[in-house]
C-alpha cells in the first residue's frame, strides 16, 4: 500500500515539475534554517554543561544599589574570600582573577630569549587556589591542584604548553615571566577545555603569588573596593538549596559591607553558572554572552521560516487539489475510504517531505563552514549527530503535519460524483479564503522581517558614523605597562614617535575615550559633602586633548603637569551638578576620594566614554602620570603601514621587554556591537529568505491561476480587454493582500523593533520611511513573481486558449 | 438484487424544487442485464450512482441483497459496496499517474488482498481480456477502446456480483463499442455478473435482457 503510494507521490513530482520544485525548495531553505539555528542554539545552550557539578556551581555576584541605581557586578572584593571560607564551612569555595592583556615571556635558564618568545595574552590567564579545581573538573594531564598551593607556580593548558615550549612534556620545570615582574614556575598541565566553556583558562597561577605581590595587581584587603576580574565560585553540597545559602549571604552581606560603607547598599547572591553564557549584566570570562532574547528572536525567526514554507504547501496542494479530483473520485469508486485517502496524501506529502529534508542537509552542509561569520562560535559544528538526526525526524513529523492535513482534509472530503464529473471548482472546494489568509500571513511575516532588517541596519549604520564627540580616525593605540620602569622611559619614546614621518600627535594615557573600563571614585564637588554618584576617571598627558580631538566648551586644557593638578570634566558632570553655564565651572573645585581639592580649568564637550548602548558618564580628565599605560599615536592617513613599522621598530627599541600590541581605535571601537552587527548580518539573511520563501509561494499560485484562468483571459481579450487590463487583473488580489499584510506587520514590528533599539542609548527613531520603503519592497517584489505570469498568460493567443475547453 | 421504493431526488434552487428523480420503484434481479435509456437529463445517471451507492436519493428506500441500504452506517455501507459493486465510466476514468497494471490492481489494496493474492489476480485478468502486452503502459498511451477494457477489467478483478456501467461505450467507435458489449454479455452469462447501463443507443440496450425507459426522472 504505502509503496503505491510512494510510487504516485513520485510520479506527482515529475509531472508536476514546477510546482514540486516550489515546494521542496521553500521547504528545503526552511527546514535548513532551522536546522542550523537549531544547532546553534544547541550549541549556545550547551557552555559548560561538561561540568560534572553544573548544576550544583554557583557564581556569586554583587548587586550595588546607591543613588544613582543598582549596579551588578560579577566580582567581589578581596577579603571576601576568606571571610565566605569562614562563614559558609559546608560549601566549596574556589576564586579566580583573570587578568587581560598580560604579557608572558619565555625564559631559558633564567634568561630572557629571543624576542619572539613574548606573548600578549589576551585573556585565559588567571590566578586561582587549588579550591577552584575543586568546584570546576579540569583533567591534569601532569602534576595536580596541590601545586597552586605553592607560591610562584603556573599550570598550563596543553595548547598554551606547546605555544610556548612546543611539546608540553617538556614544560614541567621551566619558567615564564609575568608581565616583566614575576617570575613563575610549570608546575603542572591541564588538557585543553572544550571550546564551548566561558572559562577558558590557558595560564594558571598560583593565588598565593597574587597576594605575595599586591602592588603588581591591586590586591587589597580593602571591603570598600570590587573588581570584576575577582570572581568567586560557590559548589554547593548535594541537600543544600540555593535559597537557603542565598538567605545566608544576606546576613553576610549586611555583616561584612554595611560596616565598611554604610552609603552603599551591597548584596551578594548566588547566580547559577547555568546564567552565566547569557547574562548581560555580568559577562563572563569567555568571548561572548548571548542574551537570551537574541537567542529567543533566533528560534522565532527559526518557526516563522518554516511556518512560510508549510504555508506554501497549503496553499499549493490546496490549489493543486482540483486537478486531482478525479484520482479522488475514482479511487473512491473503487472502494478508499475518507481514511485511507487522508493516508495516501500524507505520505505524498511526507515523502516530499522527506525529499526536502534531505536537500535541506545539504544545504546545511555546505552552508556550515560559513557559519562562524555571522554568529560567534569558537569550534565548527559538526552535522551529523544523533540529536541533529532526531531534530530533523521532528521537523520532518511537524512539517508533514503542518502541511498536509489541510489538503488531504480537502482532497479526502470530495463527493466522488462531483469529482467525476470534473463539477468541483475552486469555488466549490472553498478554501479560497484560507488561502488568502494565508498569503496574507505568510507576507506579514516577512514584511515584519524586512522592517526589521531595515532598522537593525539602519541602527548599526548610525553607530558606525554616530559622532562620538572625539576623532577615531587614523589613531594608532599601543597597550603598555604602567610600571615606575615604563613610565619612565615614555619622555624619550614619545620624542622618538614625533619624529617618524606621519605622526601627527602623541599622548600616553589610562585609557582611549570610548571603551569599556570604567574606572569611577566617589568624589566632591565645590566643598560640598560628597556625591552620592561615583566620577569616572581618564587620566592622560597635556596632548590627549589634541590627539583625540576633543573640544573645550569652556577654559583651557591644563598644563603640563605628572600629577592630579588642574582638571577637566564633561559636560554631563557639569549638568549633574546643576550647573547651566559652561563658564561658572572654571575655577570650581573638586576633590577625588580623599584627596586635596583640584581646580578645574576647563569642560570638555561630552564625547561617548563607553559604548553606545549606555549613556555618557559623569568623567574627569587629568595629568597623572604614573598610570599611563596607554600610547595613542594620531597618523596622517596617506601612509599607514609605513609609519605604523617605524613605530613598532621604536616600540622594540625602548621597551624591549615588551611584545608590540597596536590597535587602531576605529576598529576596537567597531568590535563593541560585534553582536549587534551579527544579529543584523542575520537579520538580512533571513528576511531575504522570508521574502524569497513567499514569494515561491506566489509564483506557484500565480502559474495555477493563469492556468484555472486561460478560459476567462481568452474570453476577456476576445472581448477587447488589453494586456494591461489582464495583468491589472492577476495582480490586483495581491496587491490588496499584501497591503492588508502590511497592517499586521507594521504595528507588530514597530513594537519589536522599538524594543530592540531600547538596547541603545544612542539610537535612531523608527520614521515612517522604514514603513513605506518595507512595503514598497515587497509590493515590488510581488508584482515581479506576479508579472511573468501574468504577461505571458495576458499575451497568449485568446483562439488557442478557447480551443482547450 | 436491488429494490427501490419510492426514490426522488431534487436540488433546491431557491424556493423552487429542481427535480431530478420522481417516485421511482424499480427492482433488478440478480444475473439480469438491464439498460437504462432515456433523453438527457432524464436522470439515468443519477438513478445509476444512487444504485451504486455514490449518490444519496432526497428520499426513499433501497434495499441491497436485502439489506436497508440507508439505515446503515457509512462504514457498513462502504463494506456492502466495497463487496459487491463495479464500476464503469463513459470517461474510462484510469488514475493517470498510475500503469495499467496499477490501475487494476488499485481496488485490490482497497480490499486489502496480499501482494502475491494481488499478483495472480491481476496476471490472471490481463490474460482474459488479452493486454498483458499493456501492462506497463500509462492510460494516456492507450486508444479509447483499450482504455475502457482496463476500465472493465478494474471493475470486474474484485469479482463483483453488480456491474454498473454509465455509457460505457458513449466515447467509442462502434466496433469497440461491440466488443465492449460482446465483453459484458460474456460477463453476464458466463459469470452471472448482474450488469445495469445507462446507454443512449438502442443497439447497446439490445443486448441485455431489459430495458428501463427514463423520462424526466420517472420510469415510462
Amino acid at each position: 500500500m504505502f509503496r503505491n503510494y510512494f510510487k504516485i507521490a513520485f510520479r506527482n513530482l515529475i509531472r508536476r515539475k514546477t510546482y514540486s520544485l516550489l515546494n521542496i525548495a521553500g521547504l528545503a531553505i526552511g527546514i535548513a534554517s532551522c536546522l542550523l539555528l537549531f544547532m546553534v542554539i544547541r550549541y549556545e545552550l550547551s557552555y559548560d554543561k561538561f561540568q560534572p557539578n553544573f548544576n550544583r556551581i554557583y557564581h556569586v555576584v554583587t548587586e550595588d544599589k546607591n543613588s544613582e541605581g543598582i549596579d551588578y557586578t560579577p566580582g567581589v572584593p578581596f577579603p571576601a574570600l576568606d571571610a565566605f571560607r569562614t562563614d559558609f564551612p559546608q560549601v566549596k569555595t574556589g576564586a579566580l582573577f583573570s587578568l587581560y592583556g598580560s604579557q608572558v615571556t619565555v625564559l631559558n635558564n633564567g634568561k630572557a630569549v629571543a624576542e619572539d618568545k613574548k606573548f600578549i595574552e589576551e585573556n585565559g590567564m588567571c590566578f586561582c587556589d587549588p579550591v577552584f579545581f575543586e568546584v570546576f573538573n579540569f583533567n591534569w594531564l601532569a602534576g595536580n591542584k596541590e601545586v597552586l598551593a605553592q607560591p610562584n607556580m603556573v599550570v598550563l593548558t596543553q595548547k598554551m604548553a606547546e605555544k610556548y615550549f612546543g611539546d608540553w612534556h617538556t614544560a614541567i620545570g621551566q619558567s615564564v615571566k609575568l608581565d616583566n615582574t614575576i617570575t613563575l614556575k610549570v608546575a603542572g598541565i591541564l588538557s585543553n577545555p572544550p571550546a564551548n566553556t566561558d572559562f577558558p583558562l590557558g595560564l594558571v597561577a598560583s593565588f598565593i603569588t597574587m597576594k605575595n605581590n599586591p602592588s603588581v595587581y591591586y590586591y587589597t584587603t580593602d571591603w570598600g573596593s570590587t573588581t570584576s576580574s575577582f570572581q568567586v565560585f560557590m559548589l554547593l553540597p548535594e541537600k543544600v538549596s540555593a535559597a537557603s545559602i542565598n538567605a545566608q549571604l544576606k546576613k553576610f552581606s549586611l555583616k561584612h559591607y554595611q560596616k565598611s560603607d554604610p552609603s552603599r547598599y551591597r548584596l551578594n547572591y548566588l547566580h547559577p553558572i547555568a546564567e552565566n553564557h547569557f547574562d548581560t549584566r555580568f559577562g563572563n570570562l569567555g568571548d561572548h554572552v548571548t542574551s537570551k532574547p537574541t537567542l529567543i528572536t533566533l528560534s522565532f525567526i527559526g518557526v516563522l521560516i518554516i511556518i512560510m514554507a508549510c504555508i506554501n504547501f497549503v496553499n499549493l496542494s490546496t490549489a493543486l487539489a482540483i486537478g486531482r479530483s478525479k484520482e479522488v473520485g475514482v479511487r473512491k469508486v473503487l472502494g478508499s475510504d475518507r481514511k485511507q485517502l487522508i493516508g495516501q496524501m500524507m505520505s505524498e506529502t511526507a515523502f516530499i517531505v522527506i525529499v526536502s529534508a534531505l536537500v535541506a542537509v545539504l544545504i546545511a552542509w555546505l552552508i556550515l563552514p560559513y557559519l562562524k561569520h555571522v554568529v560567534s562560535l569558537p569550534e565548527q559544528l559538526s552535522l551529523f549527530s544523533g540529536i541533529n538526526f532526531l531534530f530533523l525526524l521532528i521537523i520532518i513529523t511537524v512539517v508533514t503535519i503542518l502541511s498536509g492535513f489541510y489538503p488531504s482534509l480537502i482532497l479526502s472530503g470530495f463527493q466522488p460524483v462531483l469529482a467525476l464529473k470534473s463539477k468541483l471548482t475552486t469555488t466549490t472546494i472553498g478554501g479560497i479564503s484560507l488561502r488568502r489568509g494565508l498569503v496574507v500571513l505568510q507576507f506579514a511575516m516577512s514584511q515584519i522581517l524586512v522592517v526589521a532588517t531595515i532598522v537593525a541596519v539602519s541602527q548599526m549604520n548610525y553607530i558606525r558614523t554616530a559622532d562620538l564627540g572625539f576623532n577615531k580616525e587614523a589613531i594608532l593605540v599601543l597597550k603598555g605597562n604602567s610600571d615606575s620602569a615604563s613610565v619612565a622611559r615614555q619622555k624619550s619614546f614619545k620624542e622618538e614617535l614625533l619624529s617618524i614621518p606621519g605622526v601627527k600627535a602623541v599622548s600616553f594615557s589610562t585609557d582611549v575615550p570610548s571603551s569599556e573600563n570604567n574606572w569611577g571614585t566617589n568624589f566632591a564637588y565645590d566643598h560640598r559633602p560628597d556625591e552620592k554618584f561615583p566620577l569616572f576617571l581618564k587620566f592622560g598627558d597635556l596632548d590627549y586633548v589634541r590627539t583625540y580631538g576633543l573640544q573645550l566648551v569652556a577654559g583651557r586644557g591644563y598644563f603640563q603637569s605628572d600629577t592630579i593638578n588642574e582638571v577637566l570634566v564633561n559636560e554631563t558632570l557639569m549638568n549633574k551638578m546643576g550647573v547651566k553655564n559652561a563658564q561658572d565651572m572654571i575655577g570650581k573645585e573638586i576633590r577625588l576620594g580623599g584627596q586635596p581639592w583640584k581646580q578645574i580649568v576647563g569642560v570638555v564637550k561630552d564625547f561617548k566614554t563607553n559604548s553606545l548602548r549606555e549613556t555618557v558618564k559623569p568623567l574627569l580628565i587629568a595629568a597623572n602620570s604614573k598610570f599611563y599605560s596607554v600610547t595613542s599615536i594620531k597618523l596622517l592617513t596617506n601612509n599607514l603601514s609605513k609609519a605604523q613599522k617605524n613605530i613598532e621598530k621604536s616600540w622594540n627599541k625602548f621597551y624591549p621587554e615588551y611584545a608590540y600590541s597596536g590597535s587602531y581605535m576605529d576598529e576596537s571601537i567597531a568590535h563593541f556591537y560585534q553582536q549587534e552587527e551579527q544579529l543584523a548580518v542575520l537579520y538580512k539573511i533571513f528576511a531575504g529568505l522570508a521574502l524569497f520563501i513567499s514569494c515561491l509561494g506566489l509564483y506557484g499560485l500565480v502559474s495555477f491561476m493563469a492556468v484555472q484562468k486561460t478560459k476567462e483571459v481568452g474570453i476577456r481579450k476576445v472581448l477587447g480587454a488589453s494586456v494591461a487590463n489582464i495583468i491589472y487583473l492577476f495582480s490586483k488580489e495581491f496587491t490588496i493582500l499584501i497591503a492588508i499584510a502590511f497592517f499586521i506587520a507594521a504595528p507588530t514590528a514597530y513594537y519589536i523593533m522599538n524594543n530592540w533599539l531600547s538596547n541603545f542609548a544612542y539610537r535612531i527613531s523608527i520614521g515612517v520611511g522604514v514603513f513605506a520603503l518595507a512595503i514598497v519592497l515587497s509590493i515590488l517584489i510581488a508584482w515581479i513573481t506576479v508579472g511573468y505570469k501574468a504577461l505571458k498568460a495576458a499575451v497568449a493567443n485568446p483562439v488557442k486558449s478557447l480551443r482547450t475547453e | 438484487m436491488i429494490k427501490l421504493k419510492d426514490i426522488s431526488k431534487w436540488y433546491s434552487n431557491g424556493s423552487a424544487k429542481a427535480h431530478i428523480l420522481r417516485h421511482i420503484d424499480l427492482e433488478i434481479k440478480e444475473g439480469e442485464f438491464a439498460s437504462i435509456m432515456g433523453p438527457s437529463g432524464s436522470g439515468k445517471s443519477t438513478l445509476l450512482h444512487i444504485m451504486g451507492m455514490i449518490d444519496d436519493p432526497s428520499e426513499g428506500e433501497y434495499s441491497f441483497e436485502g439489506e436497508s441500504v440507508f439505515t446503515l452506517k457509512e462504514k457498513q455501507r462502504s463494506e456492502l459496496y466495497k463487496k459487491h459493486i463495479g464500476f464503469v465510466f463513459q470517461a474510462y476514468h484510469l488514475i493517470d499517474e498510475l500503469t495499467v497494471y496499477e490501475n487494476i490492481e488499485t481496488p485490490l489494496l482497497y480490499h486489502k488482498i496480499s501482494s502475491s493474492e494481488r499478483k495472480a489476480m491481476v496476471a490472471d485478468i490481463l490474460d482474459r481480456f488479452q493486454i498483458v502486452g499493456k501492462k506497463d503502459l500509462f492510460p494516456e498511451q492507450l486508444s479509447g477502446g483499450q482504455q475502457q477494457l482496463v476500465g472493465i477489467a478494474r471493475a470486474v478483478i474484485t469479482k463483483p456480483k453488480l456491474i454498473l456501467a454509465d455509457e460505457p461505450t458513449g466515447n467509442l467507435n462502434s466496433k469497440q463499442g461491440e466488443e465492449i458489449m460482446d465483453l459484458f454479455t460474456r460477463l453476464n452469462k458466463e459469470d452471472g455478473v448482474t450488469i445495469v447501463q445507462v446507454t443512449h443507443s438502442e443497439k447497446n440496450a439490445s443486448y441485455g435482457s431489459r430495458i428501463i425507459n427514463l423520462l424526466d426522472g420517472k420510469i415510462a
